[in-house]
């Protein structure tokens, strides 16, 4: 049975996987991220940014690492953890 | 109790708050209440539950809830019918002090049946720095008038002795008389008409009426909980004032028909005036909570019954007495908002019934800007530069966010038009737009925001002065979803021009064109005088969904409407333009290299 975590994630067989090929990415209700293709740009090399902005603030995208498609992305200094979003099983 | 009497009670009481606000607008002469609509109203139980709020700031709704209740505790035993309390201290339950709170009860037949309570932003506290917003203050002793509550009313008589003394504290106090004085008018008329409806329906019927809608909504939004999954979602924002980065982090947990909001992880509580009580960080989250769960609930107690706060104590999100707050409402409380915002749109996108009630986050980031100084009339004048309010859609999973479209705590939030702001103070806009790129990118991208530049004009001291309390612009705050890009920065620019300086562009239409040195600033009190110039840029909404997957169509009329650059066309979107026409070819080629690059360039895992 597969179930929707998000809008480019479902739950199925036990699984986080990516909705758009349904290839395992981790345990369902467990953080998942760690097991993605991370991508980190610095927000200052975006068009938009502008010479105020700091430095090291960063944008990581998290795609599948089978199909390449875009899971999520969220804002972070180069210190800060992971956000972590779960299902509870 | 009959279902279509209960029906049109409660359409009569959106209509009492509705004709409240007409009211407050018509006798208040601040563009921050007209203009911004910088306000609330909204109806108690005699108890001093929350009946039914309305629109203005949503911020407000739970902390004018706790400052009725604070009157009833503190007026115990003195509370008559045509009485008129006032409370502004936001460690009582305000979110800064220049929000006041005017609390009225509601007497039938010599009964306390009801409360009636409102706000406006007033034209001045008396702070150190005009306008309310003091981003200079070291504590809240130094951010004007702070009461707990006191009678300004007594049994339909003005108190002389209170007016005079809050007039006497205060700058523009004929301006701040009107603020009063509209707000008096508002709640007198939500008594009136809360009376004429239980003359015509009867009291029993009419507090049956209000039990229940305060059940309905407490089991509606609980059975809308329980359709959603369990599960935890974060969220985090970033701000930095004067160098020094802030941080609130949300975990927000649903169990069954509750959720919890927990803030711990978040930064200490600061030296400078970002931070907010724990009055405003609950204001904070039920901002966004109301329009996007409860958007066919009845806004009111019920729906603050399934909701738990973790707010740690002295941290940013719940300081302590004495931390300076005032700027609370542009600073600590909206990155409260932001973050609740995107946890609850995380949770919305787990359900494939509510995935389209998603919303990346909108105007996530205010900039209050206070002009005072004389007027080309010869007065003195304090104002806010209402494109504060005009903020940014974020996007939706159906589609873009909207241009200059406002922002979810405040749904009929608008800004002025240029000459208003014009005919008010002694400026001259050299442009106001929307802004390039400032949308964050996505399959939907967010609605943009805008930038402006001011000069001085025919003023009388040669210019005036502007309060500053900009924090932000070292971090994207609109948080994008499900891949989305965040929104642009704010970015806050002073051109400096010598006065010996010939060249003086009347009309330059980019800050790049504007003669002068330009110094990025964001905190404090500057001058626009002479030939300086102001230039404010503001924060577009977060995106949705990969920009990857944006219709290249999509993106070619962006480009063609210069809401993005071509250079953010072909590095964010992958679509290769030339000539005004979007090759297709190279367009695929440089979509799948992109797409490549992403799991080619594995970054650390953390």
């Amino acid at each position: 049975m597969t179930t929707r975590q998000s809008s480019t994630l479902v739950v199925s067989n036990g699984f986080t996987c990516c909705a758009h090929c349904l290839a395992e990415i981790s345990p369902a209700g467990k953080p998942w991220k760690r097991s993605t293709s991370v991508s980190i740009t610095k927000i200052v090399q975006i068009p938009g940014s502008t010479s105020s902005t700091h430095p090291d603030v960063e944008l990581r995208h998290f795609a599948c690492p089978n199909c390449s498609a875009l899971l999520d992305s969220e804002t972070a200094l180069p210190d800060d953890p992971f956000l972590d979003d779960v299902l509870n099983p | 109790m009959d279902p279509i009497t209960f029906s049109i009670i409660r359409h009569r009481l959106y209509r009492v708050v509705e004709e409240a606000v007409i009211t407050l607008k018509h006798v208040s002469g601040s563009a921050i209440t007209n203009e911004g609509h910088d306000l609330m109203v909204s109806l108690y139980e005699a108890d001093g539950t929350l009946l039914l709020g309305g629109v203005g700031f949503l911020h407000h709704l739970t902390s004018a809830a706790e400052a009725c209740k604070s009157i009833i505790r503190r007026f115990e035993g003195d509370v008559h019918e045509g009485d008129l309390f006032l409370l502004n201290d936001p460690f009582t339950a305000a979110l800064h002090t220049s929000d006041i709170y005017l609390v009225s009860p509601i007497h039938f037949n010599g009964e306390l049946i009801a409360w009636s309570a409102c706000f406006v932003h007033v034209y001045d506290i008396g702070a150190m720095n005009p306008g309310g917003f003091a981003p200079e203050a070291q504590d809240v002793f130094s951010e004007g008038f702070s009461s707990p509550g006191l009678k300004l009313i007594d049994r339909g008589n003005l108190r002389q002795d209170i007016w005079d003394t809050l007039l006497n504290m205060v700058r523009g106090p004929e301006m701040v008389a009107l603020d009063l004085r509209s707000m008096i008018a508002c709640n007198n008329v939500a008594k009136d008409r809360m009376i004429a409806l239980i003359e015509k329906y009867g009291l029993p019927t009419f507090q049956e009426t209000c039990k229940l809608l305060v059940e309905q909504s407490e089991a509606r939004l609980r059975e809308r909980l329980r359709e959603l999954p369990d599960g935890s979602w974060q969220s985090r924002q970033y701000f930095d004032v004067k160098g020094e980065v802030y941080k609130v982090l949300l975990t927000m947990t649903k169990v069954d028909d509750e959720l919890t909001f927990d803030f711990t992880g978040s930064s200490p509580q600061s030296k400078y005036s970002v931070n907010c009580t724990k009055w405003a960080s609950l204001g904070g989250l039920f901002a966004p909570l109301f329009p996007l769960l409860c958007y066919d609930i009845t806004w009111n107690e019920g729906v603050i019954r399934p909701i738990k706060v973790i707010a740690p104590e002295g941290s940013i999100v719940n300081c302590t007495k004495p931390s300076p707050v005032s700027v609370a409402t542009v600073g600590a409380i909206q990155s409260v908002n932001n973050a609740a915002c995107t946890t609850i749109g995380k949770m919305l996108a787990s359900h494939e019934q509510y995935n389209d009630q998603t919303s990346a986050v909108w105007h996530a980031n205010h900039f209050a800007v206070f002009m005072f100084g004389k007027n080309q009339k010869g007065g003195e004048a304090i104002g806010i530069l209402t494109e504060t309010f005009a903020g940014a859609g974020g996007a939706r999973t159906f589609a873009d966010g909207v241009d200059i479209g406002g922002e979810i705590p405040n749904p009929i939030s608008r800004m002025a038009n240029v000459e208003t702001v014009e005919a008010m103070f002694p400026v001259r806009y050299l442009f106001r737009r929307r802004l390039m790129d400032s949308g964050g990118g996505g399959q939907y991208r967010g609605g943009t925001g805008g930038e402006i530049a001011l000069v001085p004009h025919d003023a009388p001291d040669g210019g005036l002065h502007y309060v500053l309390s900009g924090k932000g612009s070292k971090f994207p705050q609109s948080e994008g979803l499900s891949g989305g890009n965040p929104g642009a920065l704010n970015d806050y620019v002073w051109v400096h021009t010598d006065e010996s300086t010939k060249s003086n562009d009347c009309f330059a239409q980019t800050l790049d064109s504007i003669p002068g040195d330009k110094e990025s600033i964001s905190w404090g009190v500057f001058p626009l005088m002479g030939k300086d110039a102001l230039y404010v840029r503001w924060n577009g909404g977060g995106g949705i969904g990969d920009a990857l997957d944006r219709d290249p169509q999509s993106v070619l009329t962006d480009v063609i409407e210069n809401l993005i650059s071509p250079a953010a066309a072909r590095e964010i979107y992958g679509v290769e333009i030339s000539d005004g026409v979007i090759d297709d070819f190279k367009t695929s080629e440089r979509r799948s290299s992109l797409k490549h690059k992403r799991v080619s360039s594995n970054g650390e895992k953390r």
